[in-house]
């Protein structure tokens, strides 16, 4: 049950896919907060702090709207966060793979262990860790930067994990081939091994930005100064201890999800591997 | 590698060098922290006496607007000091983890806003600034801050920090249920039996609505208000020792006992959201009769258009008693001059005519007594419906024990409260058990 | 033109270039990983409230945690945590990976919008449940009303509030699955495909000797992560629960945190933390000896 062509079924009552009508509920089911925060955002405050709180509102209040953009700094938020996810997503692509690759094709004493200790770093919950990774970032003075935000997170164990293990199960035959062709190694990763990892790449890119995005406990933690905040940790702020700004939250929500919903659709046309594979032939 | 004493600090830099082959680091680090904000938080004085502090004030909305005002009056007085006030990147709530983290790491502003109960742990750390030289002088008028906002800043009889928040329990009612009920309004003066009736009276499964409200997590929000019931009935949070409990016996036992009530025939709504805000949505949408609250709650109450009103909390005894919980600016020490410059401002800020600005556009009550008397106070209270009861709360409420162990005495006791509310076991076998895990915690000191 | 060189110059280059190409990862990885390591190694041996200098006190803590009751209480709530998590997120992941795996209208916005709940943050989750399984006023008692059912307590009942969470746990988690799953099963080569039901194969031999195999790679990765996050779930508890209703839903990793920052008794904490190191380090070996013999008899 792989990617099927596409069929004409003209049978049968229906004009479309019987599969939508699986789809639709299913979709629905997921994408209720999505739901739920487009339809908040336009709510006042009181319609919200209601309970139960009101589904449909009577009409379309900015407000919300209103007191994300009264605030002069959310646009600044908003980059660093775009920044640093970005940056995330670089390291963790470039340094991963080449890493991965490293593990999975070449010969090294040590490897194994190496390896295992790596992945052996994850083993410590984040809640005891965040304290000397927090003073090592003081120590190199990125504390209150978005220095401090990338760092830790610009390689993971697992993005080199993920990519030693794909590597590890393509055929050989074909880096072989380049190789005898003459291609460096280096070569040889870029142009034809990392074309065919691309599963390996989008979860990889997709997880470390979303990682990274929506992160809240550590920038809490390693920012200080309202210039540097990450969006999340700029929409924390705009719950109070003892009053929220619900409509603000809801329409700070919906803008931190929406670009990175539309990228994601977009960027679904390289998930779609073309109906022939133009690496591997006969 | 032991605690973080400032002292293991090069040793560490030298191993990062060495270990990291730190070239590439030290380049990325320069460049990344180009990046960020141009503050240098570490060096205090400047070669001209100026001196700049940094203050995590955990502030937001209508908090943070009040403090920026009196940041900027304050610096056009004092153009030596420099003020940089911010949240500190995180609201009150989670302050402390901040604040653990930050002094564990030796990287710390010189104002933060503590919670009460917090503090007596915090002021642990040598890093924490002793102001007892500066509270003694007359310009301070310490005498004239109301004894729990002063207790709440004095651990171990040395004060370590400025009040910044005072409030107390009072019982807000929603108007409009009580005179569909046909229940007539509470008065002050009023017992827990009459409460407990009231609620009964109140409680109506058919439409929905509750008696009163009472938050289910266990959070210190929910064990505060037990303790004016103890205290009226004659126990203590904590004996005269220091070392057991001081409810291990009938005061904690009724007052469990009146919560069982409530939540065995369903008075009451437990809250088990973090945050305790559903219940004032309930309450603010009709559904509950009464709850016990603060001054915080006020403002919320009048942005819904609830129809409230406010008591005094009901007692067993016919005497007055309610609960403070007082927050505190507590001070770091990051160098004499940064601990004068941060004592300046705090003094400015808790003058009697920054009091009252805070008091009024903040949501607090008034840390002074000066400031309580003052016709602007008083204008705000005439203006804001029950803000006179918690006012004159004042005089009576008192507060919890600023010792280490607290916390480990109020989780326990805060799952007791949780299982009466929720109608799972006895009283008797709720406060065995909270009076055993408190002991235990109070016993290892 | 061939590349010969002497074996011994070739492994020794080679050794060379994977270690310039593991340096990286590795400075960072290390760098940052292992001293926390050590460090909170080194804390579970004291007693410590991050404030004050610290006390030796050796093993004590690992003894006293072997004793504590509400220790004991966190991990068995975290293995059935994960024992229904794990495998119910990639099997759900699975499932609507190839249930979106199909060239039909919108089939993009689907996938888009499965994905939604893992972009939503933890925070705006929280409220959302907490409002949709509210017993009172809640939603999901509102539509089990109408089915007759009685209404259930949710968040307010020690029996329920953990299955609860696994199920709060899976639809925000299996999008991933989902993203990952598909993205692998678009890569399997349709000449395969194409061959196999050529040979005479039906759907389900199809998918066992073809997409199975092909999807080994990820689903070991997915096994892995997702065990990982939860046994080290945090964020879920704390937005909806804190660990209550009477510590039904306390996980280790929030037992640390309330030890750590509310009871300020970090060395305890840490102990905490590597009792549950322990566990992951068991499982890990486990696993790793399991493939190695799988990969051995291939």
């Amino acid at each position: 049950m792989t990617a099927e062509p596409v069929r004409r079924r003209r049978r049968g009552v229906l004009p479309f896919s019987p599969w939508h009508l699986v789809l639709v509920p299913v979709t629905v089911l997921f994408a209720l907060p999505l739901l739920w925060l487009l339809v908040s955002s336009f709510m006042t405050n009181a319609q919200i702090n209601r309970f139960p709180p009101t589904i449909i509102p009577d009409s379309l209040h900015l407000e919300g709207y209103r007191y994300v953009f009264k605030n002069a700094l959310f646009p600044r938020w908003f980059l660093n966060s775009t920044i640093a996810s970005l940056a995330v997503v670089a390291g963790n692509l470039i340094f991963g793979v080449v890493a991965g690759y490293a593990f999975a094709r070449m010969r090294f004493r040590g490897s194994r262990l190496l390896l295992a200790v790596m992945l052996g770093t994850l083993i410590i919950p984040f809640q005891i860790t965040m304290i000397p990774t927090f003073l090592i970032m003081k120590d190199l003075g990125l504390i209150d930067t978005l220095g401090a935000v990338i760092v830790p997170s610009l390689v993971t164990p697992f993005a080199v994990f993920l990519f030693r293990q794909f590597f590890l199960s393509l055929p050989r035959e074909i880096e072989e081939a380049a190789w005898i062709d003459g291609c460096s190694r280096l070569r040889t990763l870029w142009s034809v091994v990392v074309p065919m990892a691309r599963p390996a790449l989008s979860t990889v890119a997709v997880l470390s930005f979303l990682t990274t995005w929506n992160d809240l406990a550590w920038p809490l933690i390693a920012i200080n100064n309202d210039h540097n905040y990450t969006l999340q940790l700029g929409l924390a702020t705009f719950q109070g201890q003892h009053r929220t700004q619900w409509s603000a939250v809801m329409a700070g929500n919906l803008i931190a999800v929406v670009p990175v919903l539309v990228a994601f659709l977009a960027a679904q046309r390289t998930f779609i591997q073309s109906l022939t594979s133009s690496a591997v032939k006969g | 590698m032991t605690a973080r004493p400032a002292s293991t600090g090069p040793t560490r830099r030298a191993f990062l060098r060495q270990g990291l082959g730190l070239a590439t680091a030290t380049g990325i680090g320069s460049l990344l922290s180009a990046c960020g904000s141009d503050d240098d938080t570490t060096t205090g004085t400047t070669q001209d006496g100026n001196v700049t502090i940094t203050m995590w004030h955990g502030q937001e909305d209508q908090g943070k607007e009040t403090i920026d005002q009196i940041v900027t009056d304050f610096q056009a007085k004092n153009p030596k000091i420099k003020v940089e006030a911010s949240s500190g990147g995180v609201l009150a709530d989670s302050m402390l983890q901040k604040i653990t983290t930050a002094l564990s790491a030796g990287s710390y502003p010189d104002i933060a806003y503590i919670f009460g109960p917090d503090i007596a742990n915090v002021s642990r750390s040598p890093k924490v600034a002793n102001l007892q030289p500066y509270v003694t002088k007359p310009e301070v008028n310490w005498n004239d801050f109301y004894p729990a906002a002063r207790d709440a800043v004095t651990v171990d009889g040395k004060v370590r920090g400025f009040p910044a928040l005072v409030d107390n329990l009072c019982v807000a009612y929603n108007k409009k249920v009580f005179k569909d009920a046909g229940v007539p309004e509470p008065t002050a003066g009023w017992t827990w039996d009459q409460f407990v009736e009231t609620a009964r009276k109140l409680t109506n499964p058919g439409k929905g609505i509750f008696g009163t409200g009472w938050p289910a997590v266990g959070d210190e929000d929910c064990v505060w208000r037990i303790y004016p019931m103890i205290w009226d009935l004659g126990g203590a949070i904590v004996d005269a020792s220091g070392k057991k409990v001081g409810f291990d016996n009938d005061s904690g036992l009724k007052a469990l006992q009146t919560i069982h009530q409530l939540g065995a025939e369903k008075l009451v709504y437990p809250d088990t959201k973090p945050g305790s805000e559903t219940m004032y949505q309930i309450f603010n949408s009709g559904k509950m009769g009464m709850v016990p609250t603060g001054p915080w709650q006020l403002p919320d109450f009048v942005d819904q258009k609830t129809d409230y009103g406010v008591v005094p909390l009901p007692s067993y005894s016919g005497n007055k008693v309610t609960i403070a919980g007082p927050d505190t600016w507590t001070v770091f020490d990051n160098g004499s001059a940064r601990v004068k410059g941060a004592v300046t401002f705090l003094q400015f800020l808790t003058e009697s005519t920054q009091d009252v600005k805070w008091a009024t556009q903040a949501g607090s009550l008034p840390l002074r007594q000066s400031t309580a008397n003052s016709t602007e106070w008083k204008q705000h209270v005439a203006k804001t419906a029950g803000l006179d009861v918690f006012s004159d709360a004042l005089s009576y409420a008192r507060t919890r024990p600023t010792i280490r162990t607290y916390p480990r005495l109020s989780q326990p006791l805060g799952q007791a409260i949780v299982k009466m509310l929720l109608n799972k076991g006895t009283p008797e076998d709720a406060l065995r058990q909270a009076v055993q895990a408190a002991n235990d915690a109070l016993a290892t000191g | 033109m061939m590349r010969s060189r002497p074996a011994d110059l070739r492994r020794l280059s080679e050794a060379g270039t994977a270690w310039a190409y593991v340096m990286p990862a590795c400075v960072i990885i290390l760098g940052l990983g292992i001293l926390p390591v050590i460090w909170s190694f080194i804390l579970s041996l004291q007693v410590s409230d991050l404030i004050t200098p610290a006390e030796w006190i050796g093993f004590k803590n690992y003894e006293v945690i072997s004793r504590d009751p509400h220790f004991r209480n966190a991990v068995g709530h975290t293995l059935l945590y994960t024992a229904l998590f794990v495998p119910l997120v990639i099997a759900g992941g699975l499932g609507l990976a190839l249930l979106l795996n199909r060239r039909i209208r919108f089939i993009g916005i689907y996938r888009t919008l499965v994905f939604v709940p893992f972009v939503v943050s933890a925070t705006a989750q929280g409220v959302l449940f907490s409002f949709i399984f509210e017993s009172h006023f809640g939603v999901a008692n509102a539509v089990l009303r109408w089915f007759s059912i009685p209404p259930q307590g949710f968040f307010t009942d020690e029996h329920q509030a953990l299955y609860l969470l696994v199920v709060i746990g899976l639809w925000s988690g299996v999008g991933f699955c989902v993203v990952v799953f598909l993205a692998a099963l678009q890569d399997i080569q349709q000449e395969l495909v194409e061959a196999a039901s050529l040979d005479g194969a039906g759907r389900w031999a199809t998918f066992r000797y073809v997409v199975w195999p092909a999807l080994q790679p990820v689903t070991i990765f997915l096994l892995v992560w997702q065990t990982l996050q939860a046994l080290q779930v945090f964020d879920l508890v704390f937005v909806t629960t804190r660990g209550g209703p009477l510590e039904s839903t306390t996980v280790v990793v929030f037992f640390v945190w309330q030890q750590a920052f509310e009871q300020f008794n970090a060395g305890y904490a840490a102990a905490a933390a590597y009792v549950l190191a322990f566990v992951l380090l068991v499982l890990s070996i486990g696993v790793r000896f399991a493939r190695r013999r799988d990969a051995e008899t291939r």
